[in-house]
């Protein structure tokens, strides 16, 4: 009351109209209005986001909302202080600067989305000449179901990431096209190795050598000769050194393969002969093939020598041409139907020459040169 | 004169007293961030993403007009402005909450459609491909079309496992890849049958 009773003293009268005017002043006095700048920013935010700047520019859009969170908190202070102190000014100033990182953010943003596209585009495009070019390999050297299922799930993801391309979500296609490659990869290990053999000049020379020797006894002795063709998956009767007759077969779960060693079930590629006719088989009808032969046995103590096969492995051996049908994948022999095989059996004498090779008609269209996943 | 400045004195007491007694609006503050809360738990950042986010920054918005009447002078403390926005968070909130479960729907039915397809289109190339006859030359290209079909059939738990997820979207992209690959692996059923039926009027 010591205020009141000096103030009383000296001059009532004012205070009280200082009094007055100060109620009808305060209440009267409306704050300046905010800049505009914070709704522009807040805006600016809001576009960022919907631009994808946490994806494309994570860390400048990080640094863009702090920067705006603290500009808010020192706003929020300057909206605390009392009316006639509040100076927005500086604030302006600020989030005028941090719009203009915002807009150039957002150049950022668009720059790096459009060189995503572009690449994810060409990355597409690339795993489809890819898979285009491992699907003929796959049509063309007959290898089947497992390098097929590897194929058609590339060939779904590529599919799903050209969807996700046309939203506009290049990072969902890159994640598609990755899985892509994997599988492409897959396919690849199956379908190169092969396919790496059957474009090999050496062993294409070889398998020729094979052939004619067998057909060229065919025609000097006016006898009966035997080639089998595992790409082709057939086996042709030549009489006289003439093709007379040809039949699908069905060869080793690992056929396309030469045979190394016991259990491998590749059916092995050389020049044998039908040392055994046998009327009664488990695959109804059969003919004993002379395998290992010599060239047999050198190759496998070299490849052993040398360590690439085990030490305690064996040759194997009882390779014969059998009934039992062509579906069927073997250990390494040669199936047929057995009305096919009945027929061969008639056909064959002891003692014939059996040419085992990778391919009798080398084709100019193998030359198709999968691109390995990581060429690029 | 002594009178009057007595009571403008209790006025001003009172005024202080008034606008000391300005709380937080806790109630709306809750009330919107549970409707916030509701829709994104409804699914509204997946199915109605733009429109979830704005409700999600209209609610920073708010709250941080609270923290500005919050840290000003207790006479001019003032969150009028601060219930209305909330309210209008609210409201916004509970409006597109109601959206999100046709949009939803929508997104499982074509997700549903597009593996039903799915599903005919292989079902459909398995029987052309039983039907074939395995003739000289095609036999190769339906053993290779067996491989397909193996993939394709493969990849449909993966599209059921999408479903489950809810995950609709993308089980609609990887629907309508498996239906357009399946239709494509049946052209080749059917032009390989063509193969070996070329072949068969060429020996007669």
């Amino acid at each position: 009351m010591a205020f009141f009773e000096y103030s009383d003293k000296r001059n009532p009268k004012i205070l009280v109209t200082l009094g007055f005017l100060l109620s009808l002043i305060l209440p009267g006095c409306s704050p300046p209005p905010l800049p505009p700048e914070v709704g522009l920013a807040e805006r600016m935010n809001h576009d960022l986001w919907k631009a994808q700047a946490h994806v494309y520019a994570s860390e400048e859009y990080q640094s863009y909302k702090t920067t705006l969170k603290n500009i808010m908190d020192d706003l929020i202070r300057e909206e605390a202080r009392f009316i006639w102190f509040r100076d927005y000014e500086p604030i302006a100033e600020r989030l005028k600067a941090v719009l203009r990182d915002g807009e150039g953010i957002l150049e950022k943003v668009q720059e790096r989305k459009e060189v995503k596209r572009v690449n994810t585009t060409r990355q597409l495009s690339d795993l489809e000449e890819r898979l285009t070019g491992l699907d003929r390999v796959s049509l063309t050297i007959n290898e089947g179901r497992l390098a097929r299922r590897s194929l058609i799930k590339a060939a779904l993801m590529i599919k799903e990431a050209g969807l996700f391309l046309d939203r506009g979500d290049y990072e969902g296609a890159a994640s598609r096209l990755t899985m892509a490659s994997g599988y492409i990869k897959a396919s690849e290990d199956i379908l190169v190795p092969i396919f790496n053999r059957y474009t090999d000049k050496t062993l294409i020379k070889k398998w020729r050598r094979w052939v004619d020797e067998a057909t060229a006894e065919s025609r000097e002795k006016g006898t009966s000769a035997i080639v089998v063709s595992k790409i082709d998956r057939n086996l042709s009767i030549y009489k006289r050194g003439r093709p007379f007759k040809t039949y699908e077969i069905g060869i080793g779960r690992n056929g396309l393969s030469d045979k190394l060693l016991a259990g491998d079930g590749a059916t092995p590629e050389g020049s044998y002969r039908v040392i055994k006719k046998l009327f009664r088989s488990r695959y109804r009808k059969a003919l004993l093939l002379n395998y290992p032969n010599d060239e047999d046995r050198r190759e496998f103590l070299r490849l052993k020598k040398m360590g690439l096969i085990p030490k305690r492995a064996g040759m194997g051996g009882l390779i014969e041409i059998h009934g039992g049908g062509k579906e069927g994948m073997t250990y390494g022999c040669v199936s047929l139907e057995n009305r096919d095989m009945d027929e061969v059996f008639k056909l064959v004498p002891l003692g014939t020459p059996v040419a085992i090779v990778g391919t009798a008609s080398p084709k100019d269209d193998i030359s198709i040169t999968p691109k390995k996943v990581g060429d690029d | 004169m002594k009178r009057l400045l007595k009571y403008f004195t209790y006025g001003l007491l009172v005024m202080f007293i008034l606008a000391g007694c300005a709380k937080q609006p806790t109630e709306d503050i809750n009330a919107a961030q549970k409707a916030v809360e509701d829709l994104k738990a409804a699914g509204g950042e997946k199915y109605i993403p733009e429109d979830t986010k704005k409700v999600d920054d209209n609610l920073s918005a708010a709250l941080n007009e609270i923290k500005a009447q919050d840290s000003k002078f207790a006479l001019s403390k003032n969150y009028d402005k601060a219930k209305q926005m909330l309210a209008q968070v609210k409201a916004d909130a509970e409006k597109v909450k109601t959206d999100v479960p046709s949009k939803k729907e929508e997104a499982k039915k074509n997700a549903l459609a597009g593996q039903e397809e799915a599903r005919a289109s292989i079902k459909e190339a398995k029987a052309l491909l039983s039907k074939a006859p395995i003739g000289k030359g095609a036999r190769a290209d339906i053993e290779a079309l067996k491989g397909d079909i193996k993939g394709l059939e493969d990849s449909v738990p993966e599209l059921q496992q999408l479903i489950e997820k809810e995950d609709y979207v993308v089980a609609t992209d990887k629907a309508k890849a498996i239906k357009e690959k399946a239709d494509g692996v049946s052209n080749q059923i059917k032009e390989a049958m063509q193969k070996v039926k070329g072949k068969e009027g060429g020996k007669k």
